[in-house]
């Protein structure tokens, strides 16, 4: 009976990789940061539509941003992008199989890689930090975990 | 082949086209920043933009020294910046000429832009080249051609040249004269002086706003973030 139990145990250990979580509970996760990734980017780019800024809950740094050259790129503004880019994660997130998982680990590291350089901007060139930009950041970063870890821990499974 | 092998080369596989796919993610990042960078780079002397559209958003509208509209507006809405502030030029982009178009046009207000030179050695010298253009009657037109072609602060783009090409652009009529007054003790002393009070109201940034009118005096903005915030306090002021 310990034996079977012992034998068990073993069994399970290794047909699970590693102890990562369940690729449904990353999926799980992924859409619902994704999804809260797009309501985000949807406030700053109707806050910044007519040319006002976000609200911020303390400090004026929303509005700097805001009216920074570089909340836009080749003329469409980065919260445009930011709902688009969240977009395809959401979906990634929805697809099953390695397409997800490939998919899911390109978008997520372009999102954070450019969510590293707009945070250096903020901090570094334009001098201000705007709070609903720094969520962003973390979602986009909580995201590339998510599907990194998705993608090398299930890659070529049938998990 | 068992089942469990084929199942690790296709992993292994896998894993092979996933850092394939990470280097193709760090390359979109690497252009999408080589884009950000290199997008409205100005400071450019050879190649200076926007002077029709300035023209067209200052055409007709008095100019006194650095202060644009109806001198005998009640009320005057100041803005203190640093013409190599990135920030400045979103302002004079995107919310200042709203303003210019709904209260400096119709005569409500007036709109006196002042120095607050914060950032280097290069902002006193395009400072003094605006005020040296007001001199002349095209100081607003100077400060907008200025932010539209500003560079990327402190690389050394604001250089005589760079200046030159600018006033030119904004209509500066007599050239020689305005290098005379810009490189002025006097000019220079102003500069100063704008930025003393800047301080002495207690800013710290740029672009910073104040309104004067006969509902409240002066009274400090900060740095408003709409164009509508500042037509409230231009209303409010009067």
């Amino acid at each position: 009976m310990a034996a079977d139990l012992a034998g068990a145990k073993t069994e399970s250990i290794v047909s699970r990789p590693m102890s990562a979580p369940a690729e449904g509970t990353l999926r799980t996760i992924a859409t619902f940061v994704a999804t809260f990734g797009i309501g985000v980017a949807t406030y700053i780019a109707i806050a910044e539509a007519d040319g006002g800024a976000p609200v911020c809950l303390a400090g004026g740094g929303c509005e700097t941003v805001a009216a920074s050259s570089h909340s836009e790129l080749l003329g469409i503004s980065v919260a445009a992008i930011g709902i688009f880019g969240y977009g395809l994660l959401l979906g990634a997130a929805l697809v099953r199989g390695d397409l997800g998982r490939m998919a899911g680990f390109g978008l997520a590291l372009v999102g954070f890689g450019y969510s590293v350089y707009l945070t250096w901007l903020e901090l570094f060139v334009i001098d201000a930090i705007c709070q609903w930009c720094v969520a962003s950041a973390v979602l986009m970063t909580v995201l590339f975990a998510v599907n990194a870890t998705r993608m090398v821990r299930y890659v070529g499974t049938s998990a | 082949m068992s089942a469990e092998a084929e199942q690790a080369e296709r992993r292994e596989r896998l894993i092979k086209l996933g850092s394939a796919t990470a280097f193709l993610a760090i390359v979109v990042v690497a252009v999408l920043i080589v884009i950000g960078q290199s997008q409205g780079d100005g400071g450019d002397a050879s190649s200076i933009d926007d002077a029709a559209e300035v023209r067209r958003e200052l055409g007709g509208i008095p100019q006194r020294g650095l202060v644009l509209g109806d001198p005998g507006a009640k009320v005057t809405l100041i803005e203190f910046g640093d013409l190599q502030c990135p920030v400045c030029k979103g302002y004079a982009e995107e919310v200042i000429p709203q303003v210019i178009q709904s209260k400096v046009r119709s005569g409500e207000a007036k709109l006196d832009f002042r120095n607050f030179t914060i950032i280097d050695e290069e902002s006193i010298d395009a400072a003094a080249a605006a005020i040296a253009a007001g001199q002349q009657g095209r100081g607003w037109d100077f400060v907008e051609l200025f932010y539209r072609n500003q560079g990327i602060e402190a690389t050394g783009y604001v250089t005589d040249e760079f200046l030159t090409a600018v006033a030119e652009a904004a209509g500066v009529p007599d050239v020689e004269q305005w290098n005379a007054a810009r490189a002025s003790n006097r000019v220079i002393d102003r500069v100063g002086a704008e930025t003393a009070e800047a301080q002495r109201l207690g800013f710290s940034g740029t672009p910073s706003f104040a309104v004067e009118g006969p509902a409240n005096g002066l009274e400090t903005l900060g740095t408003p973030g709409s164009a509508g915030d500042l037509e409230a306090a231009v209303e409010n002021a009067r």
